[in-house]
């Protein structure tokens, strides 16, 4: 941190992602990059052979729990905290679909041409409008819709009311793989755009060091 | 009321019973002899009107059927006198004789019609047994015309009636006359050899199942009512689910969608069955009328290929059109395609326990698919489905309760999966191509 800071002013470094939130990234990212992976195993047997079936059925699970677990440390972290903001910070849909545009605008051609982003990193407003928008999907409706999918196709006697509600077994995995391609989608597009900054690590720094560097 | 093995030899018929002049004077002079060498009290022991039965019928006598067949009228009075009815005497069976003289002898049309019609007396004593044939698949096929389907006597004999204990034997007797190759299938599998090699398996001496443990012996259900065989091997095998779920995840759900033998049959080769099922219910949906659910999937399947994806979607939402609000799903079950299969029972060692071996592109079981619906006796009525019913995006709704990670994954979402990766990797290529391209042009 010393070392950061010495290459930079302190002026320039502004403290966006407290250690349980960074905590919680590299979990997640660790856990859904194995579960993309343990996943294709269990789904491509016939093409995969790293693991055996049962040992990959057996990892996913676990890895699964975790990642539910550390879901729950991201959902209270940021409901019983002020921090919440980030993902509203204003609630005005007409202004939020402008800002979107800047940003995607900034995306396919400002960000060539030297422009700085349109949205300024702030601790209580650290998102652009395109990753408040795609942030929210995953977390509140992607990954909690694979989370009880994954429950399901875990113990299937245990929720059989739920799955027949859901429409039956296999209505429930194809949605839990639907979810899993977007992720792998999703997974490619993060890693680039996370290389985005000023240089390719910058942001992959802060997200260990909790500072943004301007 | 003569099994197959009783008639005799043919003989050239006269008219009615067949019998020679000889054969009148020599059956009276036995009658003489013998009337006259039974003494007084004897006779009032015995039951002095078998003694008159067989005095005829222990000779060799023919009665000329319609269809120009023989009957054989002959009866072993040793066989009959030594079989457990023989103390109840011949009137107990031939109730008839028993009301009056000798009945007037009565055209016979043909051997099988004259033991079907003869197999309602053993429900004089044997109402409960009679009530559970007339259950069962046997009777059914019977009921149906089917001239093969065992009668009580094919089973039992008619005068040779012996103890149910001489039947449970190795030698697979009376099952075995008509399933002779399931039964070598059984001789020589985990059961049929346990049993042949002591039989007592376990200090509570539970034997190793002949035939009727599985199957029982009179209510014999039709072999697609698996519920019932599974609850046999269960019975015998109580800690089998437990046994099971100490390594098999969703245990449950897996001894539901696959037949015992699917897993414990190595070699068996194996097919998905999905049976129209209705939810509310919570039953297989019965079929009263065949010839109606046949016409149905033959409309659909119009190539005469078996049913695709679309044709097999139509078919459940013809089905659920039918009558009353109901919620007919397909219900699919892996099960061996023959059964003689389910009958080469493993040591439970050689069972199959890798999960590829389903949970696999391409394996064996999924490659047969049939349609089924349950007739009113159990059995099913079935219909050939392509394999690809079970992979196809249209079966999600109709195919919904049968799914198995791997083995009959939807080709459609291989496709999306594909699309992703290549769209995760274009994104970023095609980014910094047009970074490259607008700093030219700059």
């Amino acid at each position: 941190m010393e070392a950061i800071q010495a290459r930079h002013n302190l002026a320039d470094m502004t403290y966006i992602n407290p250690l349980p939130v960074r905590i919680w990234h590299w979990v997640n990212a660790l856990g859904f990059v194995l579960l993309v992976l343990t996943g294709a195993q269990i789904r491509y047997t016939d093409i995969f052979g790293v693991l055996t079936f049962e040992s990959a059925v057996k990892l996913h699970n676990w890895v699964g729990f975790a990642v539910i677990a550390n879901y729950f440390v991201w959902l209270g972290y940021y409901i019983f905290s002020d921090r919440i903001t980030n993902y509203h910070p204003v609630l005005d849909a007409r202004k939020f679909a402008t800002n979107f545009f800047q940003q995607a605008q900034y995306y396919s051609y400002g960000i060539f041409k030297g422009e700085h982003s349109p949205h300024q990193v702030q601790p209580y407003d650290k998102f652009n409008p395109m990753q408040r928008l795609a942030y929210q999907l995953i977390m509140l409706t992607a990954a909690p819709i694979n989370f009880v999918t994954g429950l399901m196709m875990w113990d299937t006697q245990r929720f059989a009311n739920w799955i027949a509600a859901v429409g039956g077994i296999r209505v429930v995995d194809t949605i839990h793989v639907a979810i899993f391609i977007l992720f792998v989608f999703f997974i490619f597009v993060h890693a680039y755009m996370g290389a985005l900054g000023r240089t390719p690590i910058t942001h992959y720094r802060e997200m260990f060091t909790g500072y943004e560097e301007h | 009321m003569l099994t197959k093995s009783e008639t005799g030899s043919p003989r050239k018929p006269k008219q009615g019973v067949a019998i020679r002049t000889s054969d009148i004077l020599a059956m009276c002079t036995a009658l003489s002899i013998l009337l006259l060498s039974i003494p007084t009290t004897s006779i009032a022991a015995a039951p002095t009107g078998d003694a008159m039965c067989i005095a005829c019928h222990s000779m060799k006598m023919n009665k000329a059927l319609e269809d120009g067949d023989q009957l054989s009228l002959h009866i072993s009075s040793t066989d009959f006198t030594e079989s457990v009815h023989g103390k109840f005497g011949c009137a107990s069976c031939h109730s008839a004789i028993a009301k009056g003289p000798h009945p007037k002898p009565a055209a016979i049309s043909n051997k099988r019609d004259y033991s079907v019609a003869a197999n309602d007396s053993c429900k004089n004593c044997h109402k409960g047994m009679v009530r559970s044939y007339q259950k069962s698949i046997h009777a059914s096929l019977v009921a149906e015309g089917n001239q093969k389907a065992p009668l009580c006597t094919d089973c039992h004999s008619a005068h040779s009636i012996q103890a149910k204990e001489t039947l449970a034997t190795v030698t697979g007797q009376p099952c075995k006359g008509c399933h002779e190759e399931i039964f070598t299938a059984y001789s020589q599998s985990v059961h049929g050899t346990a049993r042949e090699n002591g039989n007592v398996i376990r200090a509570s001496h539970i034997q190793a199942p002949i035939c009727s443990d599985c199957h029982s012996a009179h209510d014999i259900s039709a072999v697609a009512a698996s519920e019932k065989l599974k609850s046999a091997c269960i019975d015998c095998h109580p800690e089998a689910k437990a046994a099971h779920q100490k390594w098999l995840p969703n245990s449950e759900l897996h001894l539901t969608a696959i037949a015992c033998p699917a897993c414990h049959s190595p070699m068996a080769e194996r097919r998905v069955d999905l049976q129209l099922y209705n939810n509310v219910k919570q039953s297989p949906v019965a079929q009263s009328d065949d010839i109606e659910f046949q016409k149905r999937l033959q409309d659909l399947d119009v190539a005469g290929d078996g049913l695709d994806p679309m044709e097999l979607w139509n078919l459940v939402r013809q089905t659920n059109q039918d009558g009353e609000a109901v919620n007919i799903t397909l219900q699919g079950r892996v099960e061996v395609s023959k059964g003689i299969d389910s009958h080469r029972l493993a040591n439970k060692g050689a069972a199959v326990r890798d999960c590829q071996s389903c949970h696999q592109n391409g394996a064996n079981a999924f490659n047969s698919v049939t349609v089924s619906i349950a007739k009113p006796d159990g059995r099913k009525q079935r219909y050939v489905a392509n394999s690809d019913v079970l992979s196809s995006a249209v079966s999600v709704e109709s195919v919904s309760n049968f799914y198995a990670m791997g083995g009959t994954r939807i080709k459609l979402l291989d496709g999306l999966l594909i699309l992703a990766i290549f769209a995760g990797v274009a994104v970023p290529i095609g980014h910094i191509v047009l970074g490259k391209i607008l700093k030219k042009i700059r």
